[in-house]
């Protein structure tokens, strides 16, 4: 049995056995005589997970909230993403711009986006590019801070190498900086939407928009109708998206380049 | 590899034992205890709350009537969701909340029903535009509308509203949007929501304001004299604990009567803890009806199965309170 069967085995049993603790938890009722309304069983929560996409909540599918959910989230992971390249690139044409970038990065990585919101609200308005804006402040910076950090350790022998060869700013970038970090900036990537996920679900549970109605906001309605079971089961939507987007997405891409090229194992 | 194989099988007994000895705690037989858990959530409408906390109301009560002592636990929470999965998993005896909420439990067989009313607010939806003076100026538009959450008491009293006028009651709930009260206020105050269905004391500040407008129809639909605020306590606590249980209902009641003879003794005690200085303490408090009678518990909670706020019957008024509590 080679490696990678071995990986795929080991995550099914673990899987399988933490559905089954579930389950004997759920049905020991060990929560009280109401744990079946705080902790649902496995069926009930299979049950909730079709009703959220035939019943949906006030007759919209749980299908609409996802897509407008995954609008915003990839209007700010596109930003997110172009602008920490942007700003990491003129970091390492401008040392100037370095040092201010490198302490907005620092200061703004630290501040949580839903604190911001009062300060969002009054300069952007009440409008879904409020969530788009909270889901760039939860990319751009962790994925920066991957990006300058992968820059940072590029060899200078291979930055020598590139200007001998007549490379300067923008093309000493691309043709050096880039490649040569790549395993950083995929590491950034892996980070930047994990992080971009949970900012989307925390701004949508905050800042609901009736017109634009996200998962975040499902969510809050099941929780304020004590719909635990489709509360759950929204959840599980949201572990199946993020495991497709790391797995169809990510993995092939970090094969075809760092793996690829031998830069990680 | 034995060696793993009997770690894994440890770690998997271990983390099965620990959530049944987490879930006992809960399930366990309350009997006589010496705590209660009370929870309830931050502001005006809770004043009382503050008063029976800090006067000891609710333990003097209960020392009076048995001369022993009791302690209670008072825990702040965020919204009434979280104190009724609390009250569900048998952590928390006795919980304040929306009325909207609380039918909500009782609906889903959360295993409490009210046994106070706690307080009536002054409830309303300002606009910054006094072009529009009616709701069915709005139908139609995409002026949006800040509420404190989708299906909560201002989005159901706005429903309310609408119907009284005639139209459907969930016509303007592609406007809404969700906020909390002081960044409705902020939005609304800098024009990036067109109104604002809030409640004391946001309504009052708001009203202050000589830029804004009220839509006279919103507060007319649910006044300060209905249930704004209700106690819930769970059944396995009533039927535990006689004494405790009546203790506790004379106690609030007691911080309620604190609260209309000495008000301005009442807004010492409180205004820190609200935000507000003291002369606005008083004239908040004077403005809130604070009694143990509910009021439209009733009509809130049959509109809210009509409209599907709620998606199971509440039933009667008997199904929701229980026998002590009087009212509608």
């Amino acid at each position: 049995m080679n490696q990678k069967m071995k990986g795929i085995i080991t995550k099914v049993i673990f899987a399988i056995l933490a559905l089954a603790l579930w389950e004997i938890v759920a049905k020991s009722g060990v929560f009280g005589e109401k744990s079946e309304l705080v902790f649902p069983s496995l069926e009930a929560i299979g049950s909730a997970f079709i009703r959220n996409f035939t019943v949906g909540y006030a007759d919209i599918s749980l299908m609409t909230y996802i897509i407008n959910s995954m609008k915003l989230l990839f209007e700010g992971l596109f930003l997110g993403i172009l602008l920490s390249f942007l700003f990491s690139g003129l970091s390492m044409i401008s040392k100037t711009f370095y040092y201010i970038y490198d302490l907005i990065v620092t200061v703004f990585d630290l501040l949580p986006g839903v604190a911001l919101l009062p300060v969002v609200i009054i300069i952007v308005g009440v409008k879904p590019g409020i969530v788009v804006l909270l889901v760039v402040h939860a990319v751009l910076w962790p994925m920066s801070r991957n990006i300058l950090d992968g820059f940072k350790s590029v060899p200078q022998i291979y930055i020598e190498a590139g200007r001998n060869i007549g490379l300067r700013g923008a093309k000493l970038l691309l043709g050096v900086y880039i490649p040569a970090a790549t395993s950083y900036i995929v590491s950034g990537l892996k980070v930047g939407w994990a992080r971009a996920w949970r900012g989307l679900i925390s701004a949508e549970m905050i800042f609901g928009l009736a017109s634009c109605p996200g998962i975040g906001l499902f969510i809050n309605q099941m929780r304020t109708n004590m719909n635990n079971a489709e509360m759950y089961a929204t959840l599980i939507v949201i572990v199946i998206i993020g495991l497709f987007v790391q797995y169809a997405i990510l993995e092939p891409i970090e094969k075809c380049t760092v793996k690829r090229w031998g830069m990680s194992r | 590899m034995k060696l793993k194989k009997l770690l894994c099988i440890a770690l998997c007994t271990t983390l099965i034992g620990g959530l049944a000895a987490c879930g006992n705690s809960g399930s366990e037989d309350k009997g006589e205890k010496e705590v209660i858990n009370i929870a309830y959530q931050y502001g005006l409408a809770y004043a009382p709350l503050i008063i029976a906390e800090k006067n000891n109301t609710i333990e003097e009560a209960y020392k009076e009537a048995t001369g022993d002592d009791v302690e209670i636990n008072w825990i702040q929470m965020n919204s009434g969701a979280d104190i009724n999965t609390g009250i569900a998993s048998g952590e928390i005896d006795v919980g304040f909340m929306g009325v909207g909420p609380a039918i909500t439990g009782v609906a889903k067989d959360v295993g409490y029903k009210i046994f106070t009313n706690l307080s009536g607010q002054d409830h309303g939806m300002m606009v910054n535009d006094n072009s529009v003076g009616s709701l069915k100026d709005l139908v139609g538009s995409d002026k949006q509308i800040a509420v404190v959450n989708i299906g909560s008491i201002q989005h159901i009293i706005l429903a309310m509203a609408l119907e009284n006028e005639g139209i459907d009651p969930h016509a303007l709930d592609g406007n809404l949007i969700a906020m909390k009260h002081p960044d409705g206020m902020t939005a609304l105050t800098t024009g990036n929501v067109f109104g604002h269905v809030t409640s004391s004391p946001y309504i009052y500040k708001e009203e202050a304001d000589e830029k804004l407008y009220p839509i006279e129809a919103v507060s007319k639909a649910w006044t300060n004299e209905d249930s704004f605020i209700v106690g819930v306590a769970a059944e396995a606590f009533k039927d535990g604990s006689e004494a405790q249980y009546e203790a506790l209902c004379e106690g609030i009641g007691n911080a309620m009567d604190f609260i209309n003879n000495n008000v301005e003794e009442a807004a010492e005690l409180t205004y820190e803890l609200n935000g507000n200085t003291l002369e606005d303490e008083i004239l908040y408090l004077e403005k809130g009806h604070y009694s143990t009678e509910t009021s439209g518990v009733v009509k809130m909670a049959e509109f809210m199965y009509k409209n599907k706020f709620v998606d199971v019957d509440p039933g009667a008024y008997e199904d929701i309170v229980y026998e002590n509590v009087k009212g509608n």
